[in-house]
């Protein structure tokens, strides 16, 4: 069996979804906790980005968002609300990786080194990494995530749907 | 078949709304709980500064090796006038070390480390207070009786882009500290060691000597 005739195996989809989602889950709930566990480290990188003048608003992002992703993270794990979960995670990564990327844009016209050689600390919760290693990560992030918005791969979850769909009977009315 | 979908992805823009404000919700509590939680109210970084523009400042071409000295001499003239906007003043390398060394001049000098706790656990300049200005309510205690007495304060942190020395300077003039005492020295603890002076490791007057010459 090839790769393309397993991706037609409903049965081979539905585990490549759970474990998606269970990759997803701990990614977020690690890099979270992370941030969470050191949350004046990430003040002090939340702020590079000039996102927020305000120190109020700048405290309540860089207090909030740790926590936030690692509850994300939890719910994926546990398989609640999967896949409005899922749509939270990639709304929140492509603002986030725009900002990573033009904070990489201006470090690397700064420093005059090739694109790729770009290292530092976007507050990620992973450490200082390599731009384009960065952005790798976000869009495999990203790409889960809306892999998850199909809606397979029920199995081993709490509770897919926080709101149940109605059933057949009502739908075929 | 267009309704039920319709009606399939507004349950999931739901759910997503849901999810967002429950989890803001929660981020919200946890961070009140934990023991570590940031206070929302406290301005972190009363210098207001970004360290992108230093950083940016900062930055030479490597091959451009005739501006090297002009960019980061204008640098330092960009740093000294932002300290005097804020009331503050600089001390370079030498001048911090003339202090250390001379037993005439070092009465009256207080240094103050403004880095976190494992970094000053780990190595600081000799007698050096610990003041992380993150946390500035669990040092004043100790840190402000022994400013008042000092004729001058010499404030450090990691040096390059790390501006915790100014946001530590800034909070103790805040709390009555005249600022014609305080300095802040911008090489800080990096270059200190770069300059192979000693250090001592954890706490305050441990005699605990670290040799930076190897």
């Amino acid at each position: 069996m090839n790769a393309g005739q397993s991706f037609r195996n409903p049965a081979i989809v539905d585990l490549f979804t759970v474990l998606a989602r269970w990759l997803l889950g701990a990614a977020f709930l690690y890099l979270g906790l992370n941030k969470a566990l050191h949350p004046v480290e990430f003040l002090k990188l939340t702020r590079q980005y000039d996102i927020a003048q305000d120190a109020l608003l700048l405290n309540l992002i860089a207090a909030t968002l740790p926590w936030f992703e690692a509850f994300c993270g939890l719910l994926l794990l546990a398989g609640v609300a999967v896949r409005g979960t899922a749509l939270t995670l990639a709304t929140i990564l492509v603002p986030f990786t725009f900002l990573v990327l033009h904070r990489a844009l201006l470090l690397h016209a700064a420093q005059h080194i090739p694109f790729c050689a770009v290292s530092f600390d976007c507050g990620c919760g992973a450490g200082e990494e390599f731009i384009c290693r960065k952005l790798m990560e976000n869009f495999v992030l990203f790409a889960l995530s809306v892999w998850l918005l199909a809606g397979r791969g029920h199995q081993c979850s709490l509770r897919y749907h926080l709101i149940p769909p109605p059933p057949p009977q009502a739908l075929s009315r | 078949m267009a309704p039920i979908r319709r009606r399939a992805v507004g349950r999931i823009l739901l759910e997503t709304v849901l999810v967002a404000l429950t989890g803001i919700t929660f981020g919200f509590a946890a961070n009140q709980i934990s023991p570590r939680g940031l206070a929302l109210a406290r301005n972190y970084f009363p210098t207001g500064t970004n360290d992108l523009v230093r950083v940016a400042a900062n930055a030479v071409a490597p091959s451009d090796a005739t501006s090297t000295n002009s960019t980061a001499s204008s640098s330092a003239q960009q740093l000294a006038a932002q300290m005097k906007h804020e009331g503050l003043q600089v001390v370079d390398g030498h001048r911090v070390a003339q202090l250390f060394h001379d037993s005439h001049l070092k009465q009256g000098v207080v240094f103050i480390d403004a880095r976190a706790e494992p970094d000053y656990q780990e190595g600081h300049i000799p007698g050096a207070c610990e003041f992380d200005p993150y946390h500035p309510e669990k040092y004043f205690p100790n840190v402000l009786p022994v400013c008042r007495a000092a004729e001058q304060i010499i404030v450090y942190c990691n040096g390059g882009d790390c501006d915790d020395s100014e946001t530590a300077a800034l909070l103790l003039k805040d709390v009555g500290i005249p600022s014609q005492k305080l300095f802040v020295y911008k090489g800080g603890i990096a270059e200190w060691t770069t300059n192979r002076l000693p250090v001592e490791t954890g706490a305050r007057n441990s005699g605990n000597l670290r040799d930076t010459n190897q």
